[in-house]
């Protein structure tokens, strides 16, 4: 009788502890609706609040990677949204790490409302597929910067994911060649307008100063993947080209041109040009050795002055050139590397989110970024060289940029998948340190690409 | 007092169940998850997944990368063992026997890499190698010996053999102090015998010392490949990232590379998997390789 009743005393002490397990999870749930509903009440309060010219309320959490552009220009556009909303509450969240702090968050189903996809472990194209980025196509039309749309202000357009675009590229920036314009002046050293006269001069430099002229990142091969091939890849076949080495179309990475192409590379390493100890460098030594005229051109965008602010020699000058692949005669090609800002699928204050985004793409906003950051915001029509306060190598490379005589832009469709980019920067490595042939790189390119091609 | 069996059990399940279930909660649960995830076709970074079965599995046999990083976990357990225990053996020795006057500050000298982060030492020696400001091409160049210089950590054919030394260099030190404790114990009367008997210094070594420290040289090289086999990841990432061109990948990096950089996550739990049985049967197989009866004298 007293074991009977000792069972049934467990069984009730056990189904009191499921219920508290049960009630905890219900709880959880509950939190989530309600703060759902926060979400939605709040989106409604905006367009009551709108109407009654009142601010936004909630919260808006805003994740955005701190790199070679700095923070400053955040702080001061977020600053000015919170002082139009003083009800709403603006959460940062930034740093170098960032994209690896909030993985967490994100991979829970809790992402912040805004993100500014940029910097290591971030990936637009990972981000769509995985389904994480709110679907800004019908919004994205009745959008205007200064009266103008905003789709006809960007200078490239958004990326394109089967006809819908799901982040708004803020950061126009664009990989090129750097070298030292008063190290060259000193030597006589002609500025390279394509890659024959590229050649010429680095074998100039070499004759005179005995170093490899050209530095690169090898353990992040994507530097010249990105800084030389696209614009060379732009320069020789276009934008179709382009398209076609970055979704790994069969046969693209096979086709003559860019076997003609990854000759010039092989060359560069043949003639001694490339760096021999850049298979080890991460991107800040091999920039590190380009202001340290350890080596005179490097594959960079526009963020290394400002990343390199605190290192630089006094009496070294930027100077800025899309990197020259072209050939002779033709113009020199830039593949502009756009950095998205994006909305949560999941962003529970989605109106404050829209509000933002909006609010960012102005055009005093652009100039202000190209003081703050060294860059150009994707904006149109933005006068920068009337701005004392934006960097001459800016105004320069923006000059040079928009003359097509000097300069075309190519378009990459989105960017490549790590799965096809890893492989591929590989063999590149190998064949920039002398160890396979082009035609053997091309090979290997062609393979990753078709075991791309059957993992989709 | 004589205590109750319901005390007793009282008392054991006090200790045990706490620990068992952190053990659950930090171990047990990692490692199922681990091998659930291994089913999964997911990126990582959301909750989106798909079930594969096995695939991820077929993919591991059919990754050329995989037999590469297995080679090159091996290389370094290998090397590390050999390189660490004889270095180890060396200094431990040197500093009980040869009544060295300053052997407690070799002692401090020899054990300080074991105090300083992986990642220090890491960032340290790729200073050491950098091809242009680095120790070790300078060193040579003062020798005259300029042919010989290169760019160790970015050429595919020097790089991984470049790892070996930080990992010597950073492992010595706590197996030294192991070893030390083991000879210390050895009566000084085994040794007194010894030269009675004739035996020189060498003798002695390989008569007396070797086999009486035999169980600190087992749990040594036990934990050298353990180390190895899961921990190589952190000198190989913070040095080379893997490269160039995949010549320095260990499994660790491999994973962190497909799991993390090229978002395969159900790909880089198979290979966690993986690298969980690979280190289960070396362990197994050495244990077997390295028992031998206590000696006693």
């Amino acid at each position: 009788m007293e074991k009977r009743l000792k069972g049934r005393l467990l069984l009730v002490l056990l189904a009191a502890v499921l219920l508290v397990f049960v009630a905890a999870c219900s709880d959880d749930s509950g939190t989530e609706d309600s703060s759902d509903d926060s979400g939605d009440s709040s989106g409604e309060e905006i367009s009551d609040g709108t109407s009654d010219g009142e601010g936004l309320s909630g919260t808006l959490e805003v994740q955005y990677f701190v790199g070679g552009y700095g923070d400053s220009w955040w702080k001061e556009v977020i600053g000015d949204f919170q002082a139009q909303h003083p009800d709403l509450e603006i959460v940062e969240h930034a740093g170098p790490n960032i994209n690896e702090e909030m993985r967490s968050r994100w991979v829970s189903g809790d992402p912040p409302d805004v993100v500014y996809i940029d910097g290591a472990g971030s990936s637009e194209t990972q981000m769509v597929e995985d389904g994480q980025l709110m679907d800004l196509t019908d919004w994205v039309q009745d959008i205007e910067v200064d009266g103008t749309p905003l789709m006809d202000s960007f200078i490239v357009p958004p990326s394109d994911f089967d006809g819908s675009i799901y982040s708004l590229p803020l950061v126009f920036d664009t990989w090129g060649t750097w070298y030292d314009i008063t190290w060259f002046e000193e030597n006589g050293w002609e500025v390279p307008t394509d890659f024959d006269s590229f050649m010429s001069s680095m074998g100039q430099i070499q004759e005179d100063t005995g170093i490899a002229p050209f530095t690169t990142s090898g353990q992040h091969p994507y530097y010249f993947l990105r800084g030389m091939l696209y614009p060379a890849f732009g320069a020789a076949g276009g934008n179709e080209l382009l398209n076609d080495v970055i979704t790994g179309a069969e046969g693209a990475w096979t086709s003559d041109t860019v076997l003609d192409v990854m000759k010039k590379v092989e060359e560069m390493q043949q003639e001694g040009y490339i760096d021999e100890g850049f298979g080890a460098i991460n991107h800040t030594q091999s920039q590190m050795n380009f202001l340290l005229h350890d080596n005179a051109y490097i594959p960079v965008g526009f963020w290394l002055p400002n990343e390199m602010e605190g290192d630089k020699p006094e009496d070294l000058e930027y100077g800025f050139i899309p990197s020259p692949m072209n050939e002779a005669g033709e113009p020199m090609a830039v593949v502009p590397d756009l950095r998205p800002l994006a909305i949560a699928e999941e962003s529970e204050n989605p109106e404050a989110a829209k509000a933002f985004v909006e609010f960012v793409y102005t055009k005093e906003y652009a100039s202000l970024f190209s003081e703050h950051t060294g860059a150009i915001m994707n904006l149109e029509g933005v006068d920068l060289a009337s701005n004392k306060n934006v960097p001459q190598y800016l105004i320069d490379a923006n000059e040079m940029i928009n003359d097509p005589e000097q300069a075309e832009i190519y378009h990459k469709p989105h960017p490549m998948s790590a799965d096809l980019e890893t492989p591929i920067s590989d063999s590149l490595v190998s064949l920039m340190l002398g160890n396979i042939t082009a035609e053997e790189f091309v090979e290997e390119a062609e393979a990753a690409a078709a075991e791309y091609r059957n993992s989709q | 007092m004589v205590q109750s069996k319901k005390q007793k059990y009282l008392f054991l399940a006090f200790c045990l169940i706490p620990t068992f279930i952190m053990f659950s909660i930090f171990t047990l649960y990692p490692l199922f998850s681990g091998l659930y995830y291994s089913f999964f076709e997911m990126s990582g970074s959301s909750q989106a997944r798909e079930f594969v079965g096995f695939d991820n599995y077929i993919q591991l046999f059919k990754d050329e990368i995989i037999p590469a990083t297995i080679w090159h976990d091996y290389f370094l357990v290998i090397t590390k063992v050999i390189g660490i225990m004889i270095m180890a053996m060396f200094i431990a020795v040197a500093l009980t026997q040869l009544k060295i006057k300053e052997a407690p500050f070799y002692r401090i000298i020899f054990f300080f890499p074991n105090i300083m982060s992986v990642v220090v030492i890491g960032i340290l020696w790729a200073f050491i190698y950098n091809p242009d400001l680095g120790l070790i091409n300078s060193g040579l160049e003062f020798l005259g010996l300029e042919e010989w210089t290169r760019a160790w950590l970015g050429n595919e054919s020097w790089a991984l053999t470049s790892l070996v030394l930080p990992s010597i260099w950073a492992g010595i030190g706590l197996f030294m102090l192991l070893l030390m404790g083991g000879i210390a114990n050895i009566p000084k009367s085994y040794y007194e015998a010894a030269r009675i008997d004739g035996a020189n210094e060498w003798q002695q070594f390989w008569k007396v010392t070797l086999p009486l420290v035999w169980p600190q040289i087992r749990i040594s090289i036990l934990y050298i490949v353990i180390t190895t086999l899961n921990g190589s990841f952190i000198i190989v990432q913070v040095m080379t990232g893997g490269g160039p061109n995949n010549a320095t990948h260990v499994m660790g990096s491999y994973l962190y590379q497909q799991a993390f950089q090229q978002y395969n996550f159900g790909y880089g739990a198979a290979i966690g998997v993986m690298i969980l049985v690979i280190s289960l049967i070396t362990v197994l197989f050495l244990q077997l390789l390295l028992r031998r009866e206590k000696v006693e004298y």
